[in-house]
């Protein structure tokens, strides 16, 4: 067992060496795809962040003050209840769930997050309106909830968030499309690799063959190396990633307080879910191109 | 220990390499494929060791017939035949050790008995003292000494050899004979293809001519005709 794993990592290494431009090439193009890849899944994320006050249909939010009464609330959601005809349904969040909320929407802004408390943060009532609702009737409505004397303030869903959400979804599937080209061809060059390979081996792939090794001995080495190309690139685009938002998180620090930036960056322990995934693309793109041609040309 | 049963085996419809051949071979013996160049002769030892199939007859091997036998249980049927070629097929960027270790090394023997039988049978053919060199290194009838030491380190049952001599002199090829003779006597059945003459004649055993892909003649203590 030993001699045979012994065997296997050094026909490895030696193929890798052996094959050194092919292999640097299918690397590589691996990497910028699974870069791509991640990249994608990390705006994305960024983008939910900026929208995370509103999802599920949520187009006004009503800001309570920090030290609103039970009653000054009260009479806030009797105030919604009253207007069922345009609003759907409603939903109120507490100190605790605007603080969760605020760790993702200020991400960027450390500082402010820092000084917000259970006593300090502002609640909030979210409002799903009823379809089909006008919009000006929606404008008109927030105003109304403004002059209540325990609201901070209210904020009306506008042409803004849609065009933010558009923007998400455009940029996503493109994104991706482009990195499952890429990536499909990082299986075609980690493919022609191990074709290259094995051809470059083929008088001891046949000497191997008449003493007796099994095809899967002879296989092993080559699919190990096609899974190495993939978990390398995909190593390397996670080392590329990181280097990315730590760049664009400590730049979004520098951008002026409520530019809007805050939220676009990922700092909740996602971006490490990302480079898992990346890995674990990548060893399957390796293992599909290798496994592919280790079983199709080995009738060499 | 092997047996040949109406094999027929042909590339194309013209081209008929071996046609309608039956013969027994019994443990231990050595015999001579004989024959033109485009007779059959190296199509019969593909045949024995599975590289090709026929399209009609048996092939029995070790008691089995090996036709019909799985993908997969073939490499266990080559792990008992050992295989010597005119042109060596040595691996050129190994040493004369590694070439003979990798023959035991991708059939999963252990470090400390490949350490063991690779100096054994380098003793045995004569190569002692030269495990380090290259196959560029070495003449020609050491080259054919390391792959005969190749194809008996795993101590096969059958050995078949396709033209070992051909590209030695007559000399170094007797020195060749000689160790196939050796190795004949140690009880593994020798099968060698071969149209030199002086070698048959010399070494005086069973004979198999082929003409045509078909057996002509089949005597004990043959000569080349």
């Amino acid at each position: 067992m030993l001699s045979r794993l012994r065997y296997t990592l050094r026909e490895t290494f030696d193929s890798f060496r052996r094959n050194a431009t092919l292999t640097a090439a299918a690397i590589i193009t691996a990497a910028i795809s699974l870069l791509g890849v991640g990249l994608t899944l990390l705006s994305q994320h960024a983008f939910d962040n900026l929208l995370a006050r509103w999802e599920g249909g949520v187009e006004m939010i009503v800001f309570m003050r920090p030290q609103a009464t039970t009653d000054q609330l009260a009479l806030v959601e009797s105030a919604l209840e009253s207007q069922n005809q345009f609003i759907q349904s409603w939903s109120y969040c507490d100190a605790e769930c605007s603080l969760d909320e605020a760790d993702r929407v200020l991400a960027g802004e450390p500082g402010v997050l820092e000084l917000l408390t259970a006593d300090t943060i502002t609640t909030q009532f979210k409002a799903v309106p009823t379809e089909g609702t006008d919009v000006d009737l929606l404008r008109q409505l927030s105003s109304e909830f403004a002059e209540f004397p325990s609201v901070f303030d209210v904020k009306f869903a506008e042409d803004q968030i849609s065009l933010i959400t558009q923007l998400q979804s455009f940029f996503g599937f493109r994104l991706l499309l482009l990195s499952g080209f890429l990536l499909f061809a990082a299986i075609l060059l980690i493919w022609n690799t191990i074709r290259t390979a094995i051809f470059a081996r083929r008088r001891e792939i046949e000497v191997m063959k008449l003493v007796g090794a099994t095809d899967w001995f002879i296989r092993v080495p080559f699919m190990l190396e096609g899974l190495l190309h993939g978990v390398i690139g995909g190593a390397l685009a996670s080392a590329g990633l990181w280097a990315w938002n730590s760049q664009w998180t400590s730049g979004v620090k520098e951008f002026p307080e409520g530019s809007g930036f805050a939220a676009l960056v990922v700092t909740d322990g996602y971006d490490k879910w990302v480079m898992v995934i990346m890995l674990a693309i990548g060893a399957l793109a390796g293992a599909i191109g290798s496994g592919i041609a280790a079983s199709r040309f080995l009738d060499v | 220990m092997i047996r040949l049963e109406n094999v027929t085996k042909s590339y194309s419809e013209e081209v008929v390499a071996v046609r309608d051949a039956s013969f027994d071979i019994a443990k231990g013996e050595f015999v001579f494929l004989v024959g033109p160049s485009g007779s059959g002769k190296s199509t019969l030892l593909r045949l024995l060791n599975r590289q090709d199939r026929p399209e009609r007859g048996a092939v029995w091997v070790a008691g089995r017939n090996i036709v019909d036998m799985p993908p997969s249980r073939v490499p266990h049927l080559r792990r008992n035949i050992g295989n010597i070629f005119q042109d060596y097929k040595l691996l050129l960027e190994k040493n004369v050790f590694e070439n003979i270790a990798f023959a035991q090394e991708v059939i999963g023997r252990p470090k400390h008995v490949i350490q063991q039988q690779v100096p054994a049978v380098l003793e045995l053919v004569g190569l002692d003292g030269k495990e380090e060199r290259l196959p560029n290194q070495l003449s020609g009838g050491e080259q054919q000494r390391v792959s005969v030491a190749r194809a008996f380190v795993n101590r096969p049952l059958i050995m078949l050899a396709d033209e070992p001599t051909g590209n030695l002199d007559p000399a170094t090829g007797e020195g060749i004979m000689r160790l196939l003779d050796r190795i004949n006597k140690t009880g593994t059945t020798v099968v060698m293809a071969t149209h030199d003459q002086r070698i048959v004649n010399t070494m005086r055993k069973r004979v198999i001519q082929l003409d045509r892909g078909v057996i002509v003649r089949d005597q004990a203590r043959g000569v080349y005709e």
